[in-house]
């Protein structure tokens, strides 16, 4: 924004356009305090409500994340992450013949059939279960406390320590049971819950296929099929191939694709977004009103000094710009403390809801756009005072 | 002192009134943008409440439709989606009590609606049920029971997504591994069932479960005889059925899935933060007002205390301008939120509603926001002092 050089602003350097707004906002510390306390409270409630929806994303789209491939199989007909619908293990080895691909493993999963018994009051619940071949581990486990390769030996489970406390998984015991069947806990990782599931539980395919027969009586069926492509080779073409060699049922898929699938799923049908972008839109409406209320005043009170200054001959152009400016310093001073704030907070109740509630760039980006534009809307409703004003009225 | 108690004294709240009503209509558009924000708080109150009731409500939303005194269930039992299983003859049991009326079996599957939107095949949450006449209180169910008797023929509920493509009746779709038609609609809800339901007989829905027996039952809904207490009825009937099997009265069962959804997963924390900041920023903004207002008026208000008045009757009028102040805002507030609850309830198929206790909840904590907000700017009243205005 060009400042237009006047006569004026080269006799009087301090009242460069800044330091008068930033002025205005100081000379009343009481009230500054107070609209900052207003508007912050606003941004907060935007910042908790925004992040709980990333939350809820995230917590459905990171095991997603954790699966260790390049491309991946499932049934066409699976519609989410979190259901069953399994497709048979020889697709795997007709996917594992095209060029291009190294490896090709079996993840096997169910959210519906296996039950947990917490080792300290004995009741069960269900919980989620992964299984892989210890020795292809398709699923990266964060901060793994444990050996792998014990998942080996029939029987034996890792668990989450992070899931939810009823589940009595973060006790460390040695042994509980799935299914009625007694396990031994070789070890634990910590993911956590999501929306669907309360726990989850790891364990090795041989386990898996004891724990759940497939149909039959035979191997239980592949989950999702976890390809890893040769270093060099085109992932486009090699999912192609893939695809040319697989049946019209199995999804050939990248991990974006994947990731997709399940964000376009959970943005389709959950209730979460509605609820948290309602909240996010009233905190912003909250906020707008706190900013004119603080503005308006403002106005109100120094009405005589903008005249003063229009009668100086100070451009209306000009007095609007330090309105603007002072509205957004506003904003910033509500904003800073809130989002700080927000920080504790979302470590705070995401350590009670062991919700993944995480302050990211984008996060913080958005926040301060939502808070500067509710201060600047605001403003520029307020500001028709200052360009309505007439100095001889004033005097 | 004394000069200004013997003025106030007898006509003091009228007064304090008058004096609060003059100062907020004095200047219309400052209270009207004070009554906006505090209208804006109010409301979110409201919408965070709502979504805090409404969660629990969703998990009760079927047992909320259905027509019984007790519930049996297995000692397993999680909460309505997640009941446990137990013996059918425990039923039969049950039905010998002289206290009981009707009791049915109801069964609860899921099975994947091979005749999804886009080839998909979304999970149906599957309801079955003998029968029993008037065990739901959804007329579309006890109209259609006959419906419901022919073989392969399920009952579809109008909350299911549209992924599931459309519920025409004579829809003839695949569910598992068998091919049914869909012989109508019923108007319940899915609440947190999933994102499709069905209601089958149980003999369709042995069909359906191939696998499944129906001697295992998942509830068993139990109407009393007219004039029995069901609490008393209950504790008969625990010593009926034994250990295994779990006997809830309906305030019970309430309890129990409330306590389900608001201690066992997110959402006590989620929209309890949400209100505890609505709750402030509501603080904020009437605070916001009234300091404001407080500043400005200073030196009125200090004349007010040259001329004698006590500094109570200042208190007092800043008091019951904040509470003029929220009830003023309360009323559009309450209209807003009725709008807003229906948008909630087409958008994310909750049961938000509003009911007379949450109506007075709200307006009690109004009334909490506003003289918290009072009590913080009587400190700039405070300030107001005869000596400096003069």
């Amino acid at each position: 924004m060009p400042i237009a050089p006047s006569r004026l602003q080269r006799l009087w350097p301090p009242a460069g356009f800044v330091p008068l707004a930033w002025r205005n906002l100081t000379a009343n510390k009481p009230r500054l305090l107070r609209s900052s306390g207003g508007i912050g409270f606003a941004v907060l409630l935007m910042l908790m409500q925004l992040g709980f929806e990333r939350a809820f994303f995230n917590a459905s789209l990171e095991i997603i994340q954790r699966l260790d491939g390049d491309i991946f199989l499932q049934n066409a007909s699976k519609y989410r992450f979190a259901t069953r619908d399994p497709f048979p293990g020889r697709e795997l080895d007709a996917a594992r013949s095209v060029s291009g691909v190294a490896s090709a493993w079996p993840l096997y999963a169910d959210w519906f059939d296996v039950f947990w018994k917490n080792p300290s009051d004995g009741k069960t619940f269900l919980v989620r279960v992964f299984a892989f071949d210890p020795d292809q581990p398709v699923l990266r486990l964060p901060e793994l406390d444990g050996n792998l390769q014990e998942l080996s030996e029939l029987d034996t489970a890792l668990v989450d320590r992070h899931a939810r406390r009823f589940l009595g998984m973060n006790l460390s015991a040695a042994q509980s049971e799935l299914n009625g069947v007694k396990v031994r806990v070789v070890g634990s990782f910590a993911l956590g819950p999501d929306f669907e599931s309360d726990g989850t539980v790891v364990i090795g395919d041989r386990t898996f296929a004891q724990l759940l027969r497939g149909p039959g009586g035979g191997p239980p069926g592949v989950e999702v099929g976890v390809i890893k492509l040769r270093t060099g080779s085109d992932p486009v073409a090699v999912q192609q191939a893939i695809r040319a060699a697989l049946p019209p049922e199995i999804a050939v898929m990248t991990k974006a694709q994947l990731i997709e699938l399940e964000r376009k799923f959970q943005a389709d049908v959950s209730s979460a977004g509605p609820i948290f972008a309602m909240g996010t839109v009233v905190g912003f409406v909250v906020g707008m009103l706190i900013a004119y209320q603080i503005i308006y005043t403002d106005l109100s009170e120094q009405l005589p000094q903008y005249a003063t200054m229009k009668a100086i001959g100070y451009r209306t152009r000009y007095l609007v710009r330090v309105v603007l400016e002072q509205a957004a310093f506003s904003g910033l001073a509500g904003w800073i403390p809130a989002w700080l704030l927000s920080l504790l907070l979302y470590r705070v109740v995401g350590e009670v809801a062991l919700l993944q509630m995480r302050m990211t760039w984008d996060l913080t980006l958005i926040s301060l756009v939502l808070t500067l534009s509710m201060c600047l809307i605001s403003a520029v409703l307020a500001v028709r005072r200052v360009i309505a004003l007439d100095p001889a009225e004033v005097f | 002192m004394t000069e200004a108690q013997v003025g106030v004294g007898r006509a003091r709240q009228p007064k304090r009134v008058a004096l609060a009503w003059r100062i907020l209509t004095y200047e219309k558009g400052r209270s009207a943008l004070a009554i906006a924000g505090v209208f804006m708080a109010i409301l979110l109150i409201f919408v965070e409440l709502g979504f805090f009731f409404a969660v629990p409500q969703g998990g009760m939303l079927l047992y909320d439709n259905m027509q019984f005194d007790l519930l049996v269930c297995s000692n397993q039992y999680e909460y309505q989606a997640q009941p446990g299983q137990f013996p059918r003859s425990q039923l039969d049991r049950v039905r010998t009590a002289p206290e009981v009326a009707q009791a049915a079996a109801l069964y609860f599957g899921s099975a994947k609606w091979r005749s999804g939107e886009d080839g998909k095949w979304p999970d149906v949450f599957v309801i079955g049920f003998d029968l029993q006449p008037h065990l739901f209180e959804v007329d579309d169910i006890n109209r259609q029971l006959g419906v419901l008797e022919q073989t392969d023929t399920v009952l579809v509920d109008t909350g299911t997504r549209p992924m599931f493509g459309p519920l025409t009746a004579g829809r003839v779709v695949k569910i598992g591994d068998r091919t049914v038609t869909i012989g109508g609609r019923y108007d319940l809800g899915t609440g947190f069932m999933g994102l499709g339901v069905i209601l089958v007989s149980d003999r369709n829905f042995a069909r359906l479960f191939p696998y499944r027996s129906l001697d295992q039952v998942n509830l068993g809904p139990i109407q009393l005889k007219a004039g029995v207490e069901p609490d008393r009825a209950a504790e008969e009937l625990r010593k009926l059925v034994g250990p295994d099997t779990r006997i809830f009265t309906r305030s019970e069962l309430e309890a129990h899935e409330a306590a389900y959804w608001t201690t066992r997963t997110s959402v006590g924390l989620i929209f309890g933060s949400g209100l505890i900041i609505s709750f402030i920023v509501g603080i904020m903004v009437v605070y916001q007002t009234l300091a404001t207002q407080v500043s400005r008026l200073l030196p009125q208000f200090a004349t007010l205390k040259a001329m004698g008045y006590a500094n109570r009757f200042l208190d007092g009028t800043v008091i019951t301008m904040s509470l003029l102040i929220v009830i003023v805002a309360f009323v559009p507030a309450t209209a807003a939120a009725l709008g807003l609850y229906s948008v909630i309830r087409d958008e994310t198929l909750l049961p938000v509603a509003m009911t007379a206790s949450r109506l007075a909840a709200v307006f009690v904590v109004t009334l909490v926001m506003a003289s918290i907000s009072a009590l913080l700017s009587l400190s700039s009243l405070r300030r107001a002092d005869p000596a400096d205005v003069f």
